[in-house]
């Protein structure tokens, strides 16, 4: 065991791991935010989806001890201080793209590094930026409406 | 799924990293992005003892361009700056192409370049367009480095050349040649996340004035174990220009080049059908590409 420090949400955790240990784990278990989901545990849902420096990546597949200095968010971090949802996150809410909620974290997330690179995609783009994103329930279209409309909100927003 | 035990280094420079692998050798395995060795370490497929994460050695990173001798990629290069890569999409289109189709989004931006080429898988996404492009990969110890072109470096399905106690640390790709184009092409079972039935790059250059194919270059994925380099095809298309008689006779040579097999992804039957496709298919485009530089 060895102790290190990651940066999760703008906060800093002092936190024990093995290098065996996986991200998703350390997040859910150590640290206790459990909105990081874990489904297939070998890259290919997507649930486990976090944002490293701004950049989607799967923590079922990233050892936690190799984020040292590194910038993580998860979904515990997008709503701001007083508790109001991000736009993306009110978006799912009222365009129903939310059932299960499973895959909602992780979808959300890679919505966010989309927006943030390209703040008026197409929905092409949309759905290739949440092709890594495995949905059980909605369909998708639900989900491709709610980031179009985000973006929509977020960049008339910025204008305003 | 857990992981075993093992230690983890992450050097920072590259004196570092040999040093590393000269000591630890095989009971080691570098770790790049991870998205193949952390699997096969969750199936216990391997077992190592020590891991060297090389992402933070800066010589192993990024892409630059000297004029006349051609590109130099580090090897733990995400697959997403090389997408993204608008130097990349201008002279080597096939690598631009194929590096866009592998995984997902997260998938991309943790796989390296090199990860795909020492993993060496026979439906690989970019080792088909970079040995199309005449790629060679630089591996390097303690000892120095030594260079080879990477159709020798990939031996078969998971067998490399790569020494215990060397890691591969660049790629070079040549100064694409006047008048020549790349493309890439691939067959899957749907669109997104798919690991490829059959790939395909075709590498063409014009001569200097004409429409006749000066060199070429067709090579076949997934199709054997490793990287397939046509002989027949540029036996019948060099010196000519491309006609529809020409191409139905380069197909079906490709065709009959081709080794598939049957597994969960495709038939052998049907394997072959697409190389026959896709070798028609990208011949067309890359003629076409190619006189319009
Ligand atoms: C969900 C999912 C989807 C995928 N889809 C595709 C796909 O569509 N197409 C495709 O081709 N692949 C796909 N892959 C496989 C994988 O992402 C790629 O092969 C990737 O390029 C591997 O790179 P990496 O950096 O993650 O390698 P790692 O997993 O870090 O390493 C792979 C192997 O290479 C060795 N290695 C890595 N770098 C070096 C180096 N510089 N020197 C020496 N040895 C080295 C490691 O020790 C290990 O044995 C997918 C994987 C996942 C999880
Ligand atoms: S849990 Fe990580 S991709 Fe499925
Ligand atoms: S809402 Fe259930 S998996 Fe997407």
């Amino acid at each position: 065991m060895k102790l290190i420090q990651l940066d999760i949400n703008n906060q800093v955790y002092e936190i024990p791991v093995n290098p065996r240990d996986l991200l998703v784990d350390v997040i859910r278990k150590k640290v206790g935010l459990t909105g990081t989901k874990k489904g297939c545990g070998q890259g290919d849902c997507g649930a486990c989806t976090v944002l490293i420096n701004g950049v989607p990546v799967l923590s079922c597949i990233t050892l936690a001890i190799s984020c040292l200095g590194k910038k993580i968010s998860t979904i515990e971090g997008m709503a701001d201080e007083q508790g109001n949802l991000h736009p993306i996150q009110q978006a799912f809410v009222d365009h129903g793209a939310v059932q299960c909620g499973f895959c909602t974290p992780g979808m959300i997330l890679s919505a966010k590094a989309l927006l943030d690179q390209n703040p008026l995609p197409s929905v092409l783009e949309i759905k290739r930026s949440i092709s890594g994103n495995i949905c059980r329930c909605t369909g998708y279209k639900k989900i491709v409406e709610a980031i179009s409309a985000a973006a929509k909100e977020i960049s008339t927003g910025e204008v305003k | 799924m857990y992981l075993h035990e093992f230690e983890y280094y992450a050097p920072m420079t590259a004196e570092e990293a040999f040093g590393l692998i000269g000591r630890l050798g095989s009971n080691a395995k570098v770790l790049a992005g991870g998205t193949d060795l952390l699997l096969m370490m969750k199936e216990k497929m391997l077992t190592p003892q020590y891991l060297i994460d090389i992402n933070g050695v800066p010589e192993f990173q990024g892409i630059s361009y000297e004029p006349a001798k051609g590109t130099v990629i580090g090897a733990a290069t995400k697959i997403a700056e090389i997408e993204h890569s608008s130097l990349i999409k201008e002279k080597y289109f096939a690598l631009h192409q194929a590096a866009g189709e592998l995984g997902s989004v997260q998938v991309r931006s943790m796989a390296t370049i090199g990860g795909n080429s020492c993993h060496a898988s026979p439906a690989a996404e970019t080792t088909t367009p970079l040995v199309a492009l005449g790629a060679k990969v630089l591996l390097a110890s303690d000892a120095g480095e030594r260079e080879l072109p990477l159709e020798d470096f990939i031996l078969g399905n998971r067998k490399t050349a790569l020494g215990e106690k060397e890691l591969v640390s660049r790629f070079i790709l040549p100064e694409p040649a006047p008048r020549s184009a790349s493309c890439y092409g691939h067959i899957g079972l749907r669109n997104a996340m798919e690991i490829d039935a059959v790939n395909m790059a075709v590498n063409l250059v014009l001569e200097v004035s004409g429409r006749k194919i000066k060199e070429l270059k067709l090579v076949m994925g997934s199709v054997a174990p490793k990287p397939l380099v046509s002989l027949e095809v540029p036996a019948i298309l060099v010196g000519h220009e491309l006609s529809d008689d020409l191409v139905e006779k380069a197909a079906l040579a490709a065709c009959g080049e081709a080794k598939p097999i049957s597994d969960i992804r495709a038939s052998a039957e049907y394997r072959r059908e697409m190389v026959y496709v896709l070798a028609r298919r990208l011949l067309y485009q890359a003629f076409n590409a190619a006189q319009e530089v």
